[in-house]
């Protein structure tokens, strides 16, 4: 199992490798100069030149793109070209709030979406199974900043229950709660959407199996039937899902932290490309091809500890 | 199959009953969660109060940097305000002339080149590493600060003080020395609290350098830096040794929220105090009816203009750039954006009262209006050789308020004489690049200059033009027509003559019509009506925000 992660780890360096060099192409085609960006229209061009030299901008593409590389190898995610503040550091302050936020919402995802999709598959066509496709429906539809702001109207500004600005105090556990409920929220009901949809129908399929009604006929409970031969069967499509939703739901993140002025790694990415922040671009997208390479990772391995018959060598 | 079916049901419906009441408990207990959570999260104006915490929300990503000499966005220069004094000030709110800052007194002599500046004893820089009291400030910090200024290495304002020596006559004495008399309103604006004004630590930027500068002010002012979060906030904290007085605010937070429906949240939920507002007039009405709120626009606000690459067919024959400023209309634009906020502008450069801008009187006297004639307007199209008009790609910002909305109206103004003026939208920093690359015949663009002769340089001087000037700015009509209005009106020492020099160099500029004025934009800055900010805002020239000083307080009530 371990020989199979480290060489999972491996095969994923050459795509690291494409991404961070169409990356690295992309934010350099495009017209606006960080020198422009971070003086303002009320510099003169000497200043413009005078920053663009220090930035580094002037070396040639390959030497720049050398120096790129060579920082990432040493493990230094270079310094803001715009701030003068080491990424590293930056990346890890706000790295905290994008992790629990994301955690929070495939958490509350599986949490509500599973017995939500049981229930649905159980009781087809009654009042529950129509509710819930409803619910997914829109769940899919609706824009996740969209989601934010209507929640915000709702609870912070009808209700006055929850703040809307920034993340909270880290090391305050009822700040911290307080301000990650509503981003966390509208992302967990996004993702128990694509949740539901996915338990509902993988389940009714397996319901159909000729072994499920060999257990039934065993005269099993209908619960142990449910939850110990059927779920468990189900689960596998379900965690492939999952696993694609919760990389569609960091990019999701991105918004909902604008949305409610949260730090976190989407925010950091976005506020990179207005500015044309080379550097933190580059260091911020290589930690999300990680990221993603991880999840991919892990949702493979549970697989593994669901079907027996999966192994890794 | 049908028992099979209703022994299954039977099953489900025992363990389902259980499992309903299992969910409901756990949704009553979730609701109860977050009520319990959430419960204190109202900020209630006597809290506030108490603690003197104001929160501050500006339209922006992050900080650039917060060196005085090298800040140039809004929330940069807001940052940096209460952080640094200059030489002399405008009066918070009121900005027309300038009063006594860190110098208490100054004098120039007979020749007009040595001006002598007397400081203030007593006042003390922030504490940094090395200097957990700080130091006092003397003239050697000031001609430091200067000479840091006029270096375009470390400064982006060095175009200033071009031509100038600094020097530490006494620990409270500064002479500054001119090539050229100049006059005293452009010469107190270079050393007034604004830009490379802005007195900065000699030894505090000799002992940590220029980078630690850029994340780490220390100046004299109400307020001195404590701690930056990227992408979220700045926060102040008091300067009790302030020499105007111990500010009533303890702790000013400048946030960076580029959403503009999480500022107007917060603003409604009370966690932000001050927000910036949205330059239009719908938004202002929404906003305005808030309970709690009050909401001021003020001045001196950014002037739009339409300027023409007169190097670029048609736009070098003069009946076209005339045709086309004949088909727009001013108050039509000025109507568009909303009355409360936009106003018809007739000045080629800044908007009135500033000092040397052309008001409509000027203009119709001098017999440059063209607008709102159509007829004129096709009459003129066909003398230049289109009389069914003709079709131009122009390059424009995905900017709102100061750039996409005005420019839609301008478009559909043009297309009745037929004129089909296709607008290419690009985000805001290609914008500024592209332009600057000469890449669209027409140039709309929103400025706000410190004064007329630093406008009229920078827009219509020769050495200017962009690409092919000696020095390339913002010369986008490539106009050569003012050169030596602009030199002699800058080196007039006498105010009104000064004055007088400066509305002739823009009638001519209009007579040529190089450039359309179209309107000019307030800023609006709605804040909690427990706001005081100590000041009338009527005019905010250096900030364009309101300005948070000393006297600033949030009330009780």
């Amino acid at each position: 199992m371990f020989n199979y992660v480290i060489r999972r780890f491996l095969q994923s360096i050459p795509i690291l490798l494409v991404v961070l060099t169409l990356v690295f192409i992309v934010v350099r085609v495009l017209p606006g100069d960080p020198a422009v960006a971070a003086l303002g229209d009320y510099a003169s061009k000497e200043a413009v030149n005078a920053l663009r030299e220090k930035m580094g901008l002037n070396a040639p593409l390959w030497l720049q793109y050398l120096r790129f590389l060579g920082d990432l190898c040493q493990g230094k995610l270079g310094t803001s070209i715009i701030t003068g503040y080491p990424v590293g550091t930056q990346l890890l302050k706000v790295l905290p709030y994008s992790l629990e936020l994301t955690f929070s919402a495939i958490l509350l995802g599986f949490l509500f979406g599973i017995p939500l999709g049981i229930s649905a598959a159980v009781r087809r066509n009654s009042f529950i199974d129509y509710f819930n496709r409803i619910f997914s429906l829109t769940g899919l539809s609706i824009p996740a900043f969209y989601l934010g702001i209507l929640l915000m109207l709702v609870f912070s500004i009808k209700f006055r229950l929850f703040p809307v600005v920034g993340g909270g105090d880290l090391s305050n556990l009822s700040s911290n709660l307080r301000h990650l409920f509503l981003p966390a929220l509208s992302l967990g009901l996004i993702m128990t959407a694509y949740v539901t949809r996915m338990t509902r129908s993988s389940l009714l399929n397996i319901l159909r199996e000729d072994y499920i009604r060999t257990a039934r006929s065993k005269g099993i409970s209908e619960w142990v039937v449910l939850l110990k031969h059927a779920l468990r069967n189900a689960l596998i499509p379900i965690v492939a899902l999952g696993g694609v939703y919760a990389v569609v739901l960091i990019g999701s993140s991105v918004m909902t932290e604008i949305v409610f002025s949260r730090p976190g790694l989407g925010s950091l990415m976005v506020g990179a490309i207005k500015q044309r922040d080379y550097t933190t671009l580059q260091s911020v997208m290589v930690f999300y091809s990680v990221i993603v390479v991880i999840l991919n990772l892990m949702t493979d391995l549970v697989y593994g500890l669901i079907d027996p018959r999966i192994q890794y060598r | 199959m049908g028992a099979e079916k209703l022994e299954r049901e039977l099953y489900l419906s025992k363990g389902g009953g259980k499992m309903r009441k299992r969910i409901f408990l756990f949704l009553m207990v979730a609701i109860l969660m977050m009520g319990l959570i959430g419960f204190s999260s109202v900020r209630a104006a006597e809290k506030l109060a108490k603690e003197q915490v104001l929160n501050i929300a500006f339209d922006a990503g992050d900080v650039q940097t917060l060196d005085p000499h090298r800040s140039a966005t809004t929330v940069d220069r807001s940052t940096v305000d209460p952080i640094f004094n200059g030489l002399v000030r405008y009066p918070p709110g009121n900005q027309v002339k300038v009063e006594p800052d860190l110098a208490k007194s100054w004098k120039v002599s007979k020749d007009g080149k040595v001006w002598t500046f007397t400081l203030r004893k007593g006042v003390y820089f922030h504490p940094f590493p090395g200097y957990p009291n700080g130091h006092e400030l003397t003239s050697e910090d000031v001609v430091y600060s200067l000479k840091r200024a006029a270096d375009p290495k470390r400064s982006s304002y060095a175009g200033e003080y071009v031509g100038m020596t600094f020097e530490a006559v006494d620990p409270y004495t500064v002479k500054i020395t001119i090539e050229r008399p100049i006059s005293e309103t452009l010469f107190l604006a270079k050393v007034s609290n604004y830009a490379g004004g802005f007195i900065v630590s000699k030894k505090a930027i000799e002992e940590k350098g220029d980078e630690w500068a850029k994340t780490h002010p220390v100046g004299t002012g109400p307020f001195m830096f404590e701690s930056y979060e990227p992408r979220q906030k700045t926060a102040l904290v008091a300067n009790n040794k302030y020499f105007r007085g111990t500010p009533i605010i303890k702790q000013l937070v400048i946030r960076y929220m580029a959403s503009v429906s999480s500022r107007e949240f917060g603003l409604q939920t009370g966690e932000l105090q001050i927000i910036e507002g949205l330059k239009e007039e719908k938004w202002v009405e929404k906003v305005g009816a808030f309970q709690g709120v009050t909401i001021k626009s003020f001045g001196p606000c950014e002037t739009q203009m339409f300027y023409f690459n007169m190097t670029k067919k048609p736009f070098d024959d003069m009946k076209v750039r005339k045709a086309v400023s004949y088909a727009i209309s001013r108050e039509e634009v000025a109507a568009f954006m909303g009355k409360s906020l936009a106003a018809p502008i007739y000045s080629a450069a800044l908007a009135p009262p500033s000092p040397g801008a052309l008001t409509k009187e000027d203009a119709l006297k001098g017999g440059v209006v063209y607008e709102n004639n159509m007829t004129e307007a096709k009459t003129l199209l066909a003398e230049a050789g289109y009389p069914n008009g003709f079709k131009t790609e122009v390059i424009i910002s995905e900017m709102e308020s100061s750039y996409r909305k005005p420019m839609i109206a301008i478009q559909a103004q043009l297309k009745k004489v037929g004129i089909d003026m296709e607008l290419k939208v690009v985000d805001h920093s290609s914008f500024h690049s592209l332009i600057r690359q000469d890449a669209s015949p027409i140039v709309y663009y929103a400025a706000w200059r410190p004064n007329v002769d630093v406008f009229l340089t920078r827009f219509y001087y020769s050495e200017s033009t962009v690409v092919t000037g000696k020095k390339p700015d913002t010369n986008f009509s490539h106009y050569a027509g003012i050169d030596d209005l602009i030199e002699k009106a800058r080196w007039e020492l006498n105010s009104a003559k000064q004055n007088a020099l400066w509305k002739e160099a823009q009638i001519k500029v209009l007579r040529d019509v190089a450039a359309v004025p179209i309107i000019r934009l307030m800023y609006n800055f709605p804040m909690k009506s427990y706001v005081d900010l100590g000041h009338p805002l009527e005019w905010s020239w250096e900030t364009y925000s309101p300005q948070i000083t000393e006297k600033t307080r949030i009330l009780a009530k």
